[in-house]
């Protein structure tokens, strides 16, 4: 066997240890009571009522907020990808802040303007009154994961809207008004990323457990999650998390069969784009979509600024949460680097097809993204959780399988984006001067690479910074991260601690990115 | 002596034959052209010579050494001592002119005070002295050619392989090239197999040719010169 297929099965073996094994042993811990096999937990799913409701409760919030971020997304990313908008890319940036922190940061957030002593109670208290019991309901769900996902519609339709042929725009120009092109020929040449998008959002949100736990909204994840954490009840827990695995499963067939392999490689279509000139409606789209901004991402997050204006919150959510803050740096930073590394034998893997299973590779990264965090926590416990295997179960390796498992198809999906940029004769052109395969990867397609594998271990970090789901569930005793700590706080915490969390641990997510944007820019203004 | 054999080579793509039973073969210090249209088949034979893929029947020798047989790879192409020069040049666009040279040096253990010589004697000869710690993004169309084509010559390989490397070039510059690469091949002796459509360049370039259509080979036999 060559050095490559060693490297690719050991990444194969990895990812199935921490994303397979587990989701397979849940399984089998939901069927098996006592050493005998055993259907009574799904019995009881099945025969209750409030099983039945929790899943419509769960299929409602994922419907609703998938119609309303693509809706919003849609025209958001066609005027920020395609229009003459002043400021697009703040914009951009600012629509794109919800999905870089933990949703329930936003919910806490819309808590401090809208809830019983938030901002809006200071001026009409009465109103207050209104709007907080909407706000703990479906229609605050709706409204926070909505805000959370937009970003990935609106991204994902700008990115597409870049793959689409400018000649075709062209074409179409010479005899229809630019809403005619972009209904007639851009969108429709873009659905299947438009699409695509959708899908993400309505299995992230069937997932989202952090949201409908704090508006106290019941749906499935907070089920699994209440089942196991609450009662210790191992197998109801694990057969409430099988329903969410199987919708998942079956979305993802769809999106196999219809969409893989149109929104598989990305490249931007040759030749200089076609932008809409908004003309005379500048100003006011200039005006809507800054208004937009203001409510959607602004004023919530202000709202924390002010809750939190006290040195003295700050001082307290440092004594309080400040070995959470650096176990959360210490554990994103590592696993982005291991989902890096990870991801690119497995982007390289599906890339270059270099094994026969490179498809089934894919799908299961896919799978274990868009699986709920308590679906694959549940897993991970299942499998680790043994007398044998403490060195997993009571350490950090556990988190850091579970963000192996979860987040792989970030780094692998960007590697495969990467690598379909960079010529096959830049490695054939390595391997025929003689050199093997690792040291073509390492002087050859790593530093080809590295812009993407850079960005990839940014995404990366981000995701693990914020994640809630896994680390919630499988933290061992004492080593919780910052978010996990700023909800369980959230129960009986001083508003302003809270608060000042959120601003802390949205000030790590953010400074990275700003950091590179001035890389960036330096590097540019270099060149 | 023969440098490269292809005994009734069969390749398949999606169950498609795209090389249809192909026996060729190529003397020592010879100049063969591959000449055809698109999709023929001859990049093709380029490539399962340099191992990057396998012919599904048939045998491949290189120095009478058999390299490929039956669908399996006995030789990985950086042991088949081959140079090649792509199509888009494949020059890296990270490392300088020197960089690039040094870079399969270094892969095949050459030492050090070696590796020098064999660097300068190649910006030498490449007439790229001036150049050696300049990357490939701010080089001429012409120089990119000849660093393409000195990275490939300093491993000093049994056969240098060229895959259409002149097609983007004008007129003017691709009759320099060429000429420069029939230079290189006189001063140093190498066998060149050389890709192109262009009857030309193939008359200009090769001693024999090999006429390719749908994986097949049509004829074969000397080039005529330009009237």
């Amino acid at each position: 066997m060559t050095v490559r297929l060693a490297v690719l099965w050991i990444a194969v073996v990895i990812l199935a240890v921490a994303g397979l094994v587990p989701l397979l042993t849940m399984f089998l811990q939901s069927v098996v009571v006592d050493g005998q096999f055993n259907l009574s937990f799904y019995a009881q799913i099945v025969t209750s009522s409030r099983q039945w409701s929790l899943l419509g409760n769960s299929l409602i919030l994922a419907s609703l907020t998938t119609l309303g971020t693509t809706l919003v997304g849609l025209p958001l990313g066609i005027l920020l990808g395609k229009s003459d908008l002043p400021l697009r890319r703040t914009f951009i940036f600012l629509f794109t802040i919800p999905l870089l922190i933990p949703p329930y940061v936003t919910a806490v957030s819309w808590f401090d303007v809208l809830g019983r002593n938030g901002l809006l109670s200071k001026s009409y208290p009465s109103l207050a009154a209104t709007t907080s019991s909407w706000l703990f309901g479906l229609p605050g769900c709706v409204l926070v994961l909505s805000s959370t996902f937009l970003p990935v519609v609106m991204i994902l339709t700008i990115t597409f809207l870049k793959t689409v042929n400018p000649h075709l725009e062209e074409a179409a120009r010479l005899s229809s008004n630019w809403f005619g092109v972009l209904k007639g020929v851009t969108v429709p040449l873009a659905r299947s990323g438009i699409f695509l998008a959708s899908l993400l959002v309505f299995l992230l949100s069937l997932g989202e457990f952090g949201v409908p736990m704090f508006l106290r909204y019941n749906v499935f994840p907070v089920e699994a999650f209440t089942q196991f954490s609450a009662f210790f009840d191992y197998g109801a827990a694990a057969a409430a998390a099988v329903p969410l695995a199987l919708i998942t499963c079956l979305v993802l067939l769809l999106e196999a069969n219809f969409l893989r392999e149109k929104t598989y490689q990305l490249r931007p279509a040759s030749g200089a784009a076609l932008q809409i000139r908004l003309g005379r409606l500048r100003n006011v789209v200039f005006l809507t979509v800054s208004l937009f901004c203001i409510v959607l991402v602004l004023l919530p997050l202000s709202a924390l600024l002010v809750q939190s204006a006290s040195q003295a919150a700050y001082t307290e959510a440092i004594w309080r949460a400040g070995d959470s803050l650096l176990r959360s740096l210490l554990y994103a930073a590592m696993g982005a680097s291991l989902l890096v590394l990870l991801g690119f034998a497995t982007g390289y893997l599906i890339h270059s097809r270099a094994l026969g299973i490179c498809r089934s590779v894919d799908t299961l990264t896919v799978v274990l993204f868009a699986m709920p965090s308590t679906v694959i926590g549940i897993g991970l416990i299942s499998l680790w959780n043994q007398p044998s295997t403490t060195f997993i179960y009571a350490t950090p390796a556990i988190i850091l399988l579970g963000y192996i498992a979860q987040y792989t198809a970030l780094s692998s999906r960007i590697t495969v984006s990467t690598l379909s940029q960079i010529p096959v004769s830049m490695e054939e052109a390595a391997e025929i001067s003689g050199a093997g395969w690792l040291r073509q990867v390492a002087l050859i397609i790593a530093p080809l690479a590295k812009r993407g594998l850079a960005g990839a271990w940014l995404v990366c970090y981000i995701f693990c910074l914020r994640d809630t789901g896994i680390t919630m569930m499988v933290y061992p005793p004492g080593r919780d991260t910052l978010p996990v700590r700023i909800f369980s706080l959230m129960a009986n915490g001083p508003p302003d601690l809270i608060a000042a969390l959120c601003i802390i641990l949205i000030l790590c997510t953010l400074l990275p990115l700003s950091l590179l944007a001035v890389v960036i820019r330096l590097k540019r203004q270099e060149s | 002596m023969n440098i490269v054999e292809f005994r009734s080579v069969w390749k398949f793509y999606d169950q498609k034959p795209v090389i249809r039973n192909i026996s060729l073969a190529i003397q020592e210090n010879e100049r063969l052209v591959i000449l055809g249209p698109s999709g023929c088949g001859k990049t093709t034979l380029l490539r399962l010579l340099a191992g990057f893929i396998t012919p599904e029947k048939g045998d491949i020798l290189i120095n009478t050494e058999l390299v490929a047989s039956d669908g399996t790879s006995l030789k990985e192409p950086r042991d088949r001592n081959l140079g090649m020069v792509f199509q888009d040049l494949a020059l890296w666009p990270h490392m300088t002119v020197r960089d690039n040279l040094e870079f399969g040096l270094k892969a095949q253990g050459i030492k050090p005070e070696s590796r020098e010589r064999r660097i300068r004697e190649t910006l030498r000869l490449t007439q790229m002295e001036g150049y050696a710690q300049v990357r490939p993004g701010r080089l001429s169309g012409g120089q990119q050619q000849r660093v393409a084509l000195g990275r490939a010559l300093v491993l000093r390989p049994k056969a240098l392989l060229m895959d259409e490397p002149l097609s983007s070039l004008d007129l003017q510059l691709k009759t320099r090239i060429q000429r420069e690469i029939l230079k290189l091949h006189r001063e140093i002796g190498f066998t060149l197999i050389y890709v192109t459509h262009d009857e030309r360049e193939a008359a200009e370039i090769g001693k024999r040719m090999v006429v390719m259509k749908n994986g097949e080979i049509e004829r074969i036999g000397p080039t005529h010169p330009r009237c």
